[in-house]
């Protein structure tokens, strides 16, 4: 982990990152992946319309930082039987753009591809996401992850593994 | 933020401040006020045909019985017919 | 004992012999996998039976539609001018396009893409392009089909393909009373399913996900590593010291009836993992509109209810399962939402999102286990699934229906038997 300054991200720092989000993701790292959120975290999979108000519509996930806990606590039992045995994941992030600043976080923009094999099959995963990060105590931390998939208005698979 | 993806549906045309539309229809609605008084503009943006209504036609839509305005919902009352 | 082999057993004709199949201790494997089964059901089942569909408040303005189903059916449910609920197969009466594309929409007419071809939200053929071809205007009287029965109760709409049969009413039984105890629970007595759906696909036999909807015998197994860590007092409800009963609720319905558990602690709120303190105006305005019952109605709280065959009421939350095939389905979960309950609305919104759908820490994991199951049901021995659980210790309450004890197969038993006689209906 590298320590960054206050202020000025730049797109490689971003990047390096997102990567390792997405490692810590694939690999079912938890504590790791756990360890990069911010406190007022918000980690969101819309389902079915992107416009839609998560507090008056369902969302396929929308996590505070409690429920990212809850998440990863039951994944960690071993008895979370959709991911136990834990689907093989590998994902590729790309197309990374900064979009803007909000306050002190970071709004940048990535489109990722996912296979995921488990025993029922191999499915893949599309999207976009967008991130917002803020830098606490030197270290890139994640604030909002929100994933639009491509397919969120049709029929989608268990999702039980971090996306 | 560019992070919101636009709504399927909804077609924003340049002069248009509001679209009525629906998968069979899109038409773009504001009051008009080029006139000595103003008109309801009522623009296609499939085809880009314009239609204003005054306050009386307006009031004529109104007052449409159902039945008349399924005839007018014929394809082929109007506009598409081999004699046209 | 094993006689019967592995494929389906025939009765002299060329349909399956379900006595055989369906027998009161186990039911046979290529029931959930065999494709002509799946394709007589379809036909006895989806298409003549009462299948729900969808909620009133899902087009709650004239001219709002929705797409929706019955099984792999394609239907537009509308509500014309008049306030009406229409359900419209989704097939245009020219050459079979469909003819809305969108999920939901206002619209109080429809044009075909295709070629043009325009019908009132009743399915009524308004008119076609060019009519010269056909002779002129008004000339043929082909609509869009309808499904020929539409009936509702308290907001739930169901159709059914057949021109007769039972009634609704007849249909629902004592089932209608679990959908008046949700109305119940609102200030106002109605219900809405207005928080969107979600859309689960599921590749596993939708008579798997029918039963499991009351087995009380898989929570503390499925269900116990979100039951561990959230410390959440459901898994107690399906134990095998709790005072929750599974009623077969005749016509193939079944509910875990958990009101003497929540009698039994007899505190106001508790169903819902609260208290009333912590949800006062709604408390408030029950005490107002129900005066003396309310205490009851807040203690008992929320139906848990398998409605024959696919509209599962669980407490706060209500799926609809839609076959697609032999051993394909897709579940629709969404939030229930009480009219004139805002401070309990946003809850079960936040909660339902938790639990349900393709990542919630329940389903995900039921879910996991229906296409398992699925996978053993196709292995060819030893043939069958146990139904058997609780025959022994099973009774008859005062209304005469079947009741079994918590973790008991009594639901089952009642989905079966009931599955049986339409199979078998010569009609
Ligand atoms: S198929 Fe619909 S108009 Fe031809
Ligand atoms: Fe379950």
């Amino acid at each position: 982990m590298t320590a960054v300054a206050d202020a000025g991200l730049d797109l490689r720092q971003i990047e390096q990152f997102l990567y390792r989000e997405a490692r810590y993701a694939d690999e079912h790292d938890y504590d790791a992946w756990e360890a990069l959120w911010t406190d007022d975290a918000l980690y969101w999979v819309p389902a079915g319309d992107d416009a839609a108000d998560p507090r008056s519509q369902v969302s396929v996930i929308y996590d505070n930082r409690n429920r990212i806990a809850t998440r990863l606590k039951q994944l960690r039992t071993g008895k979370r039987y959709s991911q136990s045995p834990p689907s093989n994941l590998r994902r590729v992030i790309s197309n990374v753009e900064i979009l803007g600043t909000e306050g002190s976080d970071t709004v940048v923009g990535a489109n990722f591809v996912l296979v995921e094999s488990r025993t029922r099959g191999m499915e893949i995963w599309a999207g976009r996401v967008t991130y917002k990060l803020r830098v606490v105590d030197g270290e890139i931390r994640l604030a909002y992850k929100k994933v639009s998939l491509v397919n969120k208005d049709q029929p989608l698979p268990t999702l039980a593994f971090l996306i | 933020m560019s992070d919101e993806q636009d709504r399927p549906g909804v077609v924003v045309g340049p002069s248009s401040p509001e679209v009525v539309g629906s998968e069979f229809a899109e038409v773009a609605v504001s009051v008009d006020h080029e006139g000595n008084g103003p008109r309801l503009k009522l623009e296609d943006l499939r085809t880009g045909r314009v239609r204003y209504l005054d306050a009386l036609e307006l009031e004529t839509v109104v007052w449409l019985p159902d039945g008349h305005l399924r005839q007018l919902l014929d394809p082929s009352a109007h506009r598409w017919r081999e004699d046209k | 004992m094993d006689c019967v082999t592995a494929t389906v057993p025939q009765a002299g004709t060329d349909r399956p012999d379900y006595s055989a199949l369906i027998q009161p201790e186990r039911v046979h494997g290529s029931l959930y996998t065999d494709p002509r089964i799946f394709a007589e059901e379809l036909e006895r089942i989806w298409y003549r039976t009462w299948v729900y569909v969808g909620h009133e408040s899902e087009v709650p303005q004239p001219g709002d539609y929705v797409r929706k189903n019955i099984g792999p059916q394609d239907l537009v449910m509308t509500r014309d001018r008049e306030g009406q609920v229409h359900l419209l197969v989704n097939r245009c009466a020219h050459r079979a396009n469909l003819v809305c594309e969108d999920e939901r929409g206002n619209s109080n007419s429809f044009r075909c893409p295709y070629h043009g071809w325009t019908f009132r939200n009743n399915g009524e053929l308004l008119g076609y392009p060019y009519h010269q071809g056909y002779g002129g205007r008004g000339k043929l009287n082909l609509g869009m089909a309808t499904v020929p029965r539409v009936e509702s109760y308290r907001g739930f709409v169901f159709g059914s393909f057949a021109e007769d049969g039972p009634t609704l009413t007849e249909h629902l039984g004592a089932a209608a009373g679990e959908i008046d105890r949700l109305c119940r629970l609102s200030p106002e007595g109605e219900v809405e399913l207005n928080a969107g759906w979600l859309k689960h696909r599921t590749r596993a036999n939708w008579k798997l996900l029918a039963e499991n909807e009351t087995d009380g015998y898989h929570p503390q197994f499925v269900h116990g590593s979100i039951f561990s860590v959230t410390g959440s007092p459901i898994g107690a409800l399906y134990s095998e010291k709790s005072t929750a009963v599974t009623r077969d609720l005749g016509n193939g319905h079944s509910e875990n009836d958990l009101r003497p558990e929540f009698r039994r602690h007899g505190e106001p709120m508790r169903w819902f993992g609260t208290t009333p303190d912590r949800v006062p105006d709604y408390v408030a305005k029950m005490r107002q509109a129900y005066g003396d019952e309310a205490e009851q109605i807040l203690v008992e709280g929320a139906p848990h209810v398998m409605i024959f065959p696919n509209l599962f009421i669980a407490e706060i939350q209500v799926f609809v399962i839609q076959p697609l095939s032999v051993d394909e389905c897709v579940q629709h979960s969404t939030a229930v939402q009480l009219k004139g309950a805002p401070e309990l609305n946003r809850r079960m919104i936040s909660q339902s999102i938790g639990s349900v759908g393709p990542a919630g820490m329940l389903l995900a994991d039921d879910t996991e286990m229906y296409e398992r199951n699925q996978v053993g049901a196709e292995q060819l021995r030893p043939e069958w699934l146990e139904i058997r659980r609780g025959m022994h210790r099973e009774r008859v309450d005062e209304r005469g229906l079947r009741v079994g004890t918590a973790t008991d197969e009594t639901g089952m038993r009642g989905f079966w038997s009931h599955y049986k006689t339409l199979m078998e209906d010569d009609k």
